[in-house]
């Protein structure tokens, strides 16, 4: 058997159905091989951001699917791979599993600056969970089967294979051997825990038993391991009140009475004074990114901190704990469900005042989003993804570009169902959005997608418009257009004496573009038109996009300084 | 003037599996922490396909020690790592040392240090190795007198548990 042959065999015995990607000299033969063999869908993005996007769109979608796939995308040596890097780095922040195939210029020429030659290895190695450079046909077959245990298993992320030319085209000589079945990779420091150890879980319930003002942190982790359905349980359970890390919410429904929406420099109020009263802290699957805790010196020094977390390395790295449970979230919850010694507590006084930080700013919000408009008469985005969340009743996929839209999206849409909100997180890149929605849908063919972006970082992958239109794909486009880098404008306006630099933007006729791609296309600009707008694009068949003509000085509150502490939370606009 | 200050020498020692890219991997690992590596020994050991790494470096903060040694522990060709105990392992490393000297001086030497003579050009050049701790390499060349010496190679620390 030739190289190629077995690149698509093992694909197909780890059950991948897409490749997005690009072709190019380095990767043509695996290429062909594809289209002799027709048994894996491609799909071509306009550029290579798009295909990792592409790819981390379904892997993100599919970890709740009865049966996960893995996303790859596949491209040419040199600049097609170097086109990868941002995809990839955003997929090790965010732990999304990934399998990415590139082609390399053949061994006889590797570090001789040959045509389209890049250190594809050397680039990705600090971005990615693993990288491989198979250098013989026999080790194709293996070494994608491990590339794809180790992206899978433990905590999640991007693998790569970089597969130089003419090991794609060697033969495999005649006594080779490979049995995915029996097949077990050989990785010392690859362990996981998948289950907690007895007495950190007894010493964990102590502290919960014994605390008065708790509060829980759903992460991301929890949507890995499809973990909600327990953490609800645990919350009800035990009467505690839960936060979320952007990437944790969907796990349970944000309007669930014990919820507290959204933490961090975004958070919401109650959230976020939850954390600085609380004495006892009990987070799920997350890592204490700067975003979540703001000034680290501040941050829980008094408070009791317990962390289910599946990576070692995560514990105790920003945030003393007094108790560490290192194993699955989905794991360490059933067995804490299943303790004995667990205990009902009503703690009337803490739910009392979170209820009353729940009022602090709910009127003035309600206001605003009632009105629907800011000064000026443009639409307010706030407004926009409260209907959006009122008529899709909180159940359809959210898939949010980087931006204020996004934290608004976080904010304002009240997810009801397990992973149905998507974005990129630790990296914050701009132009995911797009991309990634086409690898959701794909994932999830039997629910509505919508992709929310700005005017900015809709442009960053707008090219990705032809990828939906060429397949079909069925995505509802809303684009926020404030004409403004909106985010870095409110910062310039909260921190910078309001100098605009590089922010204002002119863009085009999105009109005009939608139909170049023959897509669908609405503008809204005032407040009644956005309902029949909406309803518009999630009853037809197919792509739509609709443009909203946003309010430039809308702010997104609350917010926590960067580099500030939560004492430090602006709650309401500052009167100039 | 800028203050030096001296921070605790630290040695944590790794056992990994002999593929490419790990040592890269474990050295921008280490930079990536901000750590600027003291020394850095690879070397095989009596398993084959097992080598093992001593890297020193210096840091007070406990906490920061444990992570990286705990993202050491998360590479996947990595079989464990720990930091060694000071007290409880021995540290040695070899210097090669051209010097200028008359071997009246170096033959004075001889009871308190641990050394080779590998060459003598004529009365005065000698190439000697010395073996030992870092100290006692560093009181070594600070009692020949760091004038009289033209080129010094050493090999960092190996380190091993007693
Ligand atoms: C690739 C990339 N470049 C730059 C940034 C910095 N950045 C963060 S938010 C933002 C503004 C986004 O503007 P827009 O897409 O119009 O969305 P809005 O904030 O207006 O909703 C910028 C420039 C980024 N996150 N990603």
């Amino acid at each position: 058997m030739k190289g190629t042959e077995l690149v698509i065999k093992a694909l197909k015995d780890r059950g991948v159905k897409y490749i997005f990607g690009y072709t190019g000299g380095a990767i043509m033969p695996v290429f062909d091989e594809m289209e002799k063999q027709q048994i894996l869908s491609f799909i071509m993005s306009r550029h290579e951001q798009g295909a990792a996007f592409m790819a981390q769109g379904l892997s993100r979608a599919s970890v709740s699917a009865p049966t996960p796939q893995i996303g790859v995308c596949m491209a040419t040596s040199g600049p097609g791979a170097m086109n990868l890097v941002t995809g990839v780095a955003d997929a090790v922040m965010d732990s999304v599993p990934m399998l990415v195939i590139t082609g390399q210029v053949p061994t006889g020429v590797i570090a001789t600056d040959a045509f389209q030659e890049s250190d594809v290895v050397g680039v990705m190695m600090p971005i990615s969970k693993q990288t491989y450079m198979p250098l013989s046909a026999d080790e194709i077959e293996k070494t994608l089967h491990e590339a794809v245990y180790v992206a899978t298993t433990g905590r999640t992320g991007p693998v790569i294979v970089d597969i130089p030319k003419d090991v794609q085209l060697q033969e495999t000589g005649s006594d080779y051997r490979f049995d995915p079945q029996k097949y077990r990779p050989e990785l010392p420091g690859f362990y996981f825990h998948p289950s907690p150890e007895r007495e950190n879980i007894h010493r964990a319930i102590r502290l919960i038993n014994k605390s008065e003002r708790p509060v829980m942190f759903c992460g991301h982790g929890v949507i890995s391991s499809n973990a909600g359905q327990r953490l609800r349980q645990f919350a009800e359970k035990t009467n505690i009140p839960v936060a979320f890390t952007l990437h944790g919410l969907s796990a349970i429904p944000v309007d669930h009475p014990l919820s507290l929406g959204m933490m961090g420099m975004h958070g919401t109020v109650e959230a976020n004074r939850a954390v600085v009263n609380a004495d006892l802290i009990i987070a799920f699957g997350m890592r204490f990114d700067d975003r979540v805790t703001g000034r680290l010196e501040e941050y829980a020094r008094e408070t009791a901190v317990i962390h289910v977390e599946i990576d070692p390395s995560e514990i105790d790295k920003n945030v003393p704990t007094s108790v560490a449970i290192n194993a699955d979230v989905g794991e360490a919850l059933e067995v804490l469900l299943n303790n004995p010694e667990l205990m009902y507590k009503p703690r009337r006084l803490w739910l009392e005042k979170i209820g009353e930080y729940r009022h602090e700013v709910a009127d003035e919000t309600r206001a605003e989003i009632e009105s629907g408009v800011g000064a000026e008469g443009q639409l307010l985005m706030k407004t926009i993804i409260h209907r959006l969340s009122e008529i899709t009743e909180g159940k359809d996929i959210v898939v949010a570009d980087v931006g204020q839209h996004q934290m608004i999206s976080a904010r304002f849409y009240n997810f009801q169902v397990n992973n149905t909100w998507f974005t990129s997180g630790g990296a914050g890149t701009m132009g995911a959005s797009l991309p990634m929605s086409v690898g959701v849908k794909l994932a999830r063919p039997d629910e509505r997608v919508w992709s929310v972006s700005g005017d900015g970082g809709f442009q960053m992958n707008i090219q990705e418009l032809g990828t939906i239109m060429e397949h079909d794909v069925d995505i509802k486009i809303i684009l926020l257009n404030n004409g403004y880098l909106g985010m870095v404008r409110q910062w310039q306006t909260l921190f910078y004496d309001g100098r605009y630099a590089g922010t204002p933007m002119k863009s085009p006729d999105f009109g005009l573009i939608a139909r170049a791609y023959n897509i669908p296309y609405q503008q809204v600009t005032v407040p009644d038109q956005i309902e029949p707008a909406i309803r518009a694009a999630a009853e037809h068949q197919g792509a739509y996009m609709l443009e909203f003509l946003c309010d430039p000085t809308e702010i997104v509150l609350p917010m926590v300084p960067s580099g500030g502490g939560f004492a430090d939370m602006i709650v309401s606009v500052p009167k100039p | 003037m800028t203050t030096v200050i001296k921070m605790k020498r630290r040695a944590i020692l790794a056992f990994m599996l002999d593929r490419p890219g790990v040592l890269n991997k474990i050295a921008m690992l280490i930079r990536r922490k901000m750590y600027n590596v003291d020394t850095l020994t690879v070397c095989s050991t009596n398993k084959p396909g097992v080598s093992r790494m001593t890297i020193t470096l210096r840091e007070d903060d406990e906490a920061r020690v444990t992570q990286v040694i705990r993202q050491i522990e998360k590479v996947t060709e990595v079989v464990s790592a720990k930091e060694l105990n000071r007290d409880e392992s021995y540290w040695r490393e070899v210097a090669i040392i051209k010097l200028e000297t008359d071997g009246e001086r170096l033959e004075a030497l001889r009871k308190k240090y641990n050394f080779e003579i590998l060459d003598r050009r004529n009365h005065e050049l000698y190439i000697v190795q010395v073996a030992g701790t870092t100290w006692s390499i560093d009181d070594f060349l600070a009692e020949v007198g760091r004038d009289r010496i033209i080129e010094i190679a050493r090999t960092g620390v190996t380190a091993m548990e007693n």
